[in-house]
């Protein structure tokens, strides 16, 4: 069994809101003086006695963590802004201090939580290998040792000598990363870095972490919204969820349940009265739902999955000639479809429509489903937009591309190759 | 748990991070494998410092000659302060090069937090370091500016104006050991406090400068009025001002005692000072 490198034990972290930043000498002192001379408790003090202060001044940023890391495993931490996961890598690079707990170790650690940590925007590019090398825990013989290396990873040889503020952002970044690459610490923890950069030189990085951690088995841990990268990455997950640990276990176990957490609840808009339902005098929605076709109901709408939509409405007319659009938007709000229903001579009363949209159709993102009512099919009566939001995840085989897959759509038309006979 | 299990566990964990810092916790070891960085930053700060400019390190000499011949100009031509038969010239440059020392060290040094806050979020290592690497470059400025006062020295010992004593000589080297580490030991006490309190950094400007005053930089100890002697004496700073400027031109009232007085405030003030960075370094963290 390998032996474990980190050992988190229940690591708590608070900070003070409000007056923080603005540092008032005559506060502090008055909280001094009834402290030490009138002996009254302050705030702090009873955040010492592990007792939970829950005015609006303070927040938990981290409540109670623990977990461990075994030699060569690779952790990803997920969960939304706000989680802790910065403050989280904070701790452990030992950049700030937990309010409780412990965290005990071996080995060297690096961590990464910014590219070009130390970097001088008027040296040359050499100079600011050597700086960041040094910042990021290097000795000089050791970058001296890596420096070709390093400067043929980034690609920038022409411009080694030229102060980095006159090169482009990429070529900063990449210079950035390249001496980042070269660290070998025995624990290299690395936050969300991977979102800068084009797509090609992304993927570079994302290579040389997988060879940090199967080659040198060296224990990682990352942190990305990148849900594919980590699970390509990572063997291991952590998610994070408003200063707490949610889950931890197997990263594919770990983000599916994060996944289906995330987006269930915005699948189903169901009201009892036509009263609260959204509409207006013409139309009103009671139900709109968005029924995946999924095998084990814990797994994540991947791009596979065949989605149906079923939805509700009263229509509050008689005699009246009505058509529905379902359509769908992207998050940046590009509509990738409208599907009309026929349009046909309906009475006073309640309609149920269905649609389904095959799997292996759309690309993995964030969606939103409208539903509009029209009459005659030109004039509006009713558009319920946005009424469902939901998320494709990512699925691919035999690739070693992590980046976004290109496209709206992610039709899988047979595309054949076929290799023709040499003419000699 | 028995003891022989409490060995290996403490064996196991290399490093450990708990919510305080004590008071002693210096690691020397780990200050001494972070020597690289140090000198890498002094050299990045000597670099950047002459980036883009015109006269580059030449302004390290440049910036006291000017301030000297003001000070000729205004206290020794214009209101007459007289330098005890010593070119004016001379006078003051000793004065102003140790006092320069002093100034920058101190300034310097007490920016450590609000000048590199970026960095320190980002990026753990002794954070005493980056002082370290200040001090080591406004050494290094000194000495520069130190061979300009040689070389002042020299020509006016072949003019025989001054008389040159090597064993007198020796003693800048103590008076400048203390100068630098009483800037050293204010500035990191002072790099907290502006930390945490923006303010303060205006307020050290107005230090410097008026400390300045009760220094005998542009006159002797003996040329103050006895009635206000006691403000220049109670300055820790005022006998190392009237030791170098004896080291050099064999002038001024010097006082072992008063030598003893300044070594000790530096004493308290580094120890004081190393200890509350430390001590502190890791809270400012959750300010800055």
């Amino acid at each position: 069994m390998s032996k474990t490198v980190i050992q988190v034990e229940d690591i708590s972290k608070l900070y003070n809101l409000g007056t923080i930043g603005s540092g008032s000498l005559r506060r502090d002192m008055q909280l001094w003086w009834q402290k030490n001379v009138l002996g009254k408790e302050d705030l702090n003090q009873n955040i010492r006695n592990g007792r939970k202060v829950d005015t609006n001044e303070h927040i938990w940023a981290l409540k109670n963590v623990s977990f461990e890391l075994k030699e060569g495993e690779v952790l990803g931490i997920i969960g939304h802004n706000g989680a802790g996961k910065s403050t989280l890598l904070k701790i452990l690079s030992r950049i700030i201090k937990p309010t409780e707990g412990l965290v005990r170790g071996s080995g060297r650690i690096s961590s990464l939580l910014e590219v070009g940590t130390g970097f001088h925007s008027e040296l040359t590019g050499r100079e600011n290998i050597f700086i960041s090398g040094h910042i990021l825990g290097m000795k000089k013989a050791e970058i001296l040792k890596k420096f070709d290396e390093i400067v043929d990873f980034s690609g920038v040889e022409n411009f080694i000598d030229t102060p980095v503020k006159r090169y482009s952002s990429g070529m900063y970044v990449r210079l950035a990363f390249a001496v980042a690459a070269h660290l070998e610490p025995d624990i290299l923890i690395v936050d969300e870095v991977l979102a800068v950069g084009d797509a090609e030189f992304q993927k570079k990085c994302l290579g040389k972490m997988n060879d940090a951690s199967s080659q040198s088995g060296r224990t990682i841990i990352f942190v990305s919204h990148n849900l594919q990268a980590v699970s390509n990455l990572c063997s291991q997950a952590l998610w994070m969820d408003r200063g707490n640990v949610r889950a931890r276990g197997k990263s594919k176990a770990v983000l599916n349940e994060y996944l289906s957490a995330l987006y269930k609840k915005s699948w189903v808009k169901e009201f009892s009265t036509l009263k609260e339902a959204p509409g207006n005098d013409r139309i009103r929605v009671l139900y709109v739902e968005l029924l995946p076709h999924l095998e084990d109901p814990l797994s994540v709408i991947d791009i596979r999955t065949t989605l149906t939509v079923k939805f509700r409405f009263y229509n509050a007319t008689d005699n009246i000639v009505l058509s529905t659009d379902l359509l769908l938007f992207t998050l940046a709000g590009e509509c990738i479809f409208d599907i009309p229903s026929k349009p046909k001579l309906y009475s006073k009363g309640m309609i149920e429509g269905e649609c389904t949209i095959p799997g292996n159709f759309l690309n993995n993102g964030s969606y939103m489903f409208t539903l509009h009512f029209s009459k005659d099919t030109s004039s509006e009566l009713f558009s319920y937009q946005e009424c469902l939001m939901f998320d494709i995840a990512d699925y691919r085989e035999n690739t070693n591309w992590y980046d976004k897959w290109w496209g709206y759509v992610r039709p899988d038309f047979p595309l054949v190759l076929k290799p023709l006979a040499t003419v000699r | 748990m028995n003891n022989g299990s409490n060995g290996r566990r403490l064996k196991q964990w290399e490093w450990e991070i708990k919510p305080e810092t004590s008071w002693w916790d210096i690691g020397i070891l780990e200050l001494y494998s972070y020597k690289d960085l140090m000198l890498q930053l002094a050299r990045k700060d000597f670099l950047a410092l002459y980036q883009q400019t015109l006269l580059g390190p030449f302004w390290a000499l440049l910036q006291p000659l000017l301030t000297v011949l003001t000070y000729v100009l205004v206290f020794n031509k214009i209101i007459g302060i007289p330098t005890e038969g010593v070119p004016p010239l001379l006078f003051n440059m000793v004065g102003i090069t140790l006092w320069t020392l002093f100034s920058e060290v101190f300034l310097q040094i007490s920016k450590t937090f609000s000048q590199n806050a970026e960095i320190f979020s980002k990026v753990y290592f002794p954070r005493i370091i980056v002082a370290l690497s200040t001090l080591w470059l406004q050494l290094l400025l000194f000495g520069i500016q130190l061979l300009l006062l040689l070389a002042l020295y020299l020509f006016f010992i072949f003019n025989g104006d001054v008389d040159f004593n090597a064993g007198r000589m020796l003693l800048i080297f103590p008076i400048i050991a203390i100068t630098a580490a009483i800037g050293f030991g204010g500035g990191l006490i002072f790099s907290v406090l502006t930390a945490k309190y923006r303010d303060l950094m205006t307020l050290i400007q107005l230090i410097i400068r008026l400390l300045m005053f009760v220094c005998p930089i542009f006159y002797s100890l003996a040329m103050v009025p006895e009635s206000v002697r006691w403000l220049v004496n109670l300055n820790p700073l005022s006998s190392l001002f009237e030791y170098f400027r004896f080291a050099f031109l064999g002038i001024g009232s010097v006082n072992a005692l008063h030598l003893l007085y300044s070594g000790s405030f530096m004493l308290l003030i580094v120890f004081l000072g190393i200890l509350l960075f430390n001590k502190m370094s890791d809270k400012l963290m959750d300010v800055l």
